[in-house]
């Protein structure tokens, strides 16, 4: 039983869940199989199989469905999240990304494995969100629970290191669960402090060090690919890179508790409460939406955060991403950002 | 108060509730160039189109002075749940900072807010009023969808024009409507006037139907959807929608009702297994329901980048494969051409004839 081979897509939520699901599979022993890193070719292929409008994140997604039918898994774990937040639920792809996957792909080989997601909050390791998975693979409740278990705990020990102000990104080329677990006790035990809280940074440039806020989904922001690499980018031009996922939940609470109606989305929210607290906060010098093409919590999102950032008086500026973005406007686009924040600043 | 909303569907009917509410109501302008690209000019590019629709119409209705604006809310995960919220924000950024947007929320959000605008659009009528002008628009609204089904066939085999003089003609006599009673009085004036037409139906066989699916706004709105019933009936085709004004009043405000439709929205479930927001899963159980009952055809509409419609549009393929039937799916937007949907609308159902035909031989 334990030469089946279970895919993950390195897309989407992958890369907010990816250490509490490579230590689950790892403490249940299964072989798990990442996607490829998103590449032009793996893009193509996804772009090839879905609708012309459909967001770029999900024309991704089925690129790294394709891709992973392709190395003849037997399963692809795909979780429908629906929702990690008492009455807010994901964007309406998400809830519906297993049937699309299933209807748009009918010659898919591997078998989906598509749990809902329902939890309290973003801990998600509560049996009943992967009773599909310990039925499909006959997973004894017992030993599935106690995996969650460790994932669990496993997961909380990164986040925390993320609340301090540690990057997704330095995680992220680590698959292997031994290598992963070093790497994070490492960090918790290092005195260096993350390159977000830096005073110093070792970049080329010579001239004086800005804060940028990067507010995005993790799949547009942590796909190197799709982004053209913004975040070594940023670090390289002399940047303090600050993301959503080091603004602490109860943070993040409270800015929505501000609003007469928070928004439905549940991610789109934590982007809202991130942005508003960077916004106000003395030392971001400037706040960066970085959105995909066709994301449709975004445009909402992103007409809010430009008049809020109008009133706070921080710089703004949306950069928008598709499957045809070219290196050299990004670059164009995040160079003039950035010197207009120095300017700012003398 | 001096108050409007959004235009959608006959807008008759909003009128006459607020109307007969005590309220100054100002009629709000249908959708047309110049009201589209105010919209587009002051909305999120991404947004879809129904919202920069509604904003154009918002700021049009700022030249006559309205101080308050109705619409309804929602809680998601479809966008249109939190148009509201944006609206408020353009506006008050574009300096209308005066005009209060009421967002008519379900009781269960926030019943504090709930309970506060009722009162506020309540006015000074009593409650034994409120709840008879809330069943006279609702017997107006099953009336006047009674009376567009009717047409909706019809057009097909008669001059559009024509039949197109008694639809307005009962538009117009339904809004000067009063009490319960006019309403079964000038409907049945309507339907009789219809019937005249009956003879004009052909046999059975020769019948040619089009199952109308999507999302609700830009179905029941004429004027951004390009007029798309009447293209159809132009060809011959007899057309009818999956959502009427009637099922959105009725999903609105009274949600225990209507067990007949929540059976046909449970057919969506073998292509998306759960809610996603909007009418997604309800849209794919009426195009199963329209094949069921004989159908020919199936044209889904939707907004160009609608969040819950690309769900169904991505497992409609499928849908057709399996159930045989041909679905043509329309993206509008505010680029959407004219002769564009004319032309798409034509080779699809000429696509239906042709089938027909060679199968017949």
């Amino acid at each position: 039983m334990k030469n089946i081979k279970i895919g993950i897509p390195r897309a989407l939520l992958y890369y907010y869940y990816f250490p509490f699901w490579l230590k689950l599979f790892s403490e249940l022993k299964l072989k798990v199989v990442i996607s490829d890193k998103t590449s032009r070719d793996l893009l193509d292929r996804g772009v090839k199989k879905s609708l012309s409008e459909i967001c770029v994140p999900i024309k991704v997604m089925i690129g790294h469905v394709l891709n992973l039918d392709k190395k003849e898994v037997d399963y692809i774990f795909l979780p429908r999240f629906r929702t990690i937040r008492e009455d807010v639920v994901l964007c309406p792809k998400f809830l519906g990304l297993p049937d699309m996957i299933r209807h748009s792909l009918p010659s898919l080989k591997a078998e989906v494995i598509a749990d809902i997601i329902e939890a309290e909050s973003d801990d998600i390791s509560q049996f009943s969100n992967h009773k599909k998975l310990a039925e499909e693979l006959k997973i004894p409740k017992k030993e599935m629970e106690t995996a969650l278990k460790k994932a669990a705990e496993f997961w909380q020990r990164y986040r925390n290191l993320l609340y301090k102000g540690y990057l997704v990104d330095d995680f992220l080329g680590v698959e292997k669960i031994e290598v992963l677990e070093k790497l994070i006790s490492k960090f918790e035990n290092s005195s260096k402090l993350p390159q977000s809280q830096k005073e110093e940074l070792n970049s080329s440039t010579t001239e004086e060090v800005v804060d940028i806020a990067l507010i995005g989904y993790v799949y547009d922001v942590y796909d190197q690919y799709i982004n053209m690499d913004i975040t070594n980018k940023l670090k390289e031009m002399g940047v303090r890179v600050h993301t959503f996922s080091m603004v602490r939940e109860d943070i993040i609470e409270k800015e929505l508790a501000e609003l007469r109606k928070p928004m439905f989305w549940e991610f789109t929210n934590k982007l809202y409460g991130a942005a508003e607290h960077y916004f106000k906060k003395q030392e971001i010098d400037g706040v960066i939406h970085l959105t995909a093409f066709g994301c449709g919590p975004d445009s909402m999102l992103g007409q809010i955060l430009e008049i809020d950032a109008k009133d706070y008086d921080k710089a703004f500026m949306t950069l928008r991403i598709d499957e045809q973005t070219g290196e050299s406007h990004i670059i164009t686009r995040i160079e003039a950002f950035i010197d207009l924040l120095r300017l700012k600043k003398e | 108060m001096r108050l409007s909303f959004p235009y959608m569907g006959p807008t008759i009917v909003y009128k006459k509730l607020f109307e007969l509410l005590g309220h100054d109501v100002v009629m709000p302008p249908k959708p047309n160039k110049e009201i589209i690209d105010l919209g587009v000019k002051h909305s999120p590019e991404f947004a879809c189109f129904p919202f920069k629709v509604i904003t154009g119409i918002y700021l049009k209705l700022m030249e006559k002075d309205v101080d308050t604006l109705v619409t309804s809310g929602g809680h998601g995960p479809c966008r249109a749940g939190y148009y509201g919220e944006v609206h408020k924000k353009i506006l008050r950024d574009l300096g209308y900072d005066q005009v209060e947007i009421i967002v008519i929320d379900s009781p269960r959000d926030d019943y504090r807010y709930f309970y506060e605008i009722v009162k506020k659009l309540k006015g000074s009528s009593s409650w034994l009023q409120v709840a008879r002008t809330i069943k006279i628009v609702y017997e107006l609204t099953k009336a006047l969808d009674e009376v567009e089904k009717q047409v909706e066939v019809l057009r097909a085999y008669n001059e559009n024009g024509v039949i197109n003089r008694i639809w307005l003609d009962a538009q117009e006599e339904f809004y000067q409507i009063k009490s319960a009673r006019d309403i079964e009085k000038t409907k049945n004036k309507y339907l009789t006037k219809l019937n005249e037409f009956k003879d004009s139906i052909p046999a059975e066989e020769d019948r040619y139907r089009i199952g109308i699916i999507g999302e609700i706004y830009v179905v029941l709105e004429q004027s951004i959807n390009n007029q798309i019933e009447e293209k159809v009936n132009y060809f011959g085709f007899e057309v009818e929608r999956s959502q009427y004004l009637t099922d959105w009043i009725r999903e609105n405000a009274f949600p225990f009702t209507g067990k007949e439709l929540e059976e046909i929205e449970k057919k969506g479930e073998e292509f998306i297994e759960i809610e996603i927001g909007g009418h997604a899963r309800g849209n794919i159980g009426h195009a199963i329901d329209f094949k069921e009952r004989g159908f020919d055809g199936i044209i889904h509409l939707k907004p160009f980048g609608c969040l819950p419609e690309l769900v169904s549009q991505s497992v409609i393929d499928d849908l057709s494969e399996k159930y045989e039937i041909p679905v043509l799916t329309i993206s509008i937007d505010e680029q959407t051409a004219d002769a564009n949907v004319l032309t798409r609308v034509e080779a699809f159902l000429d696509m239906i004839k042709e089938k027909d035909m060679r199968e017949v031989m």
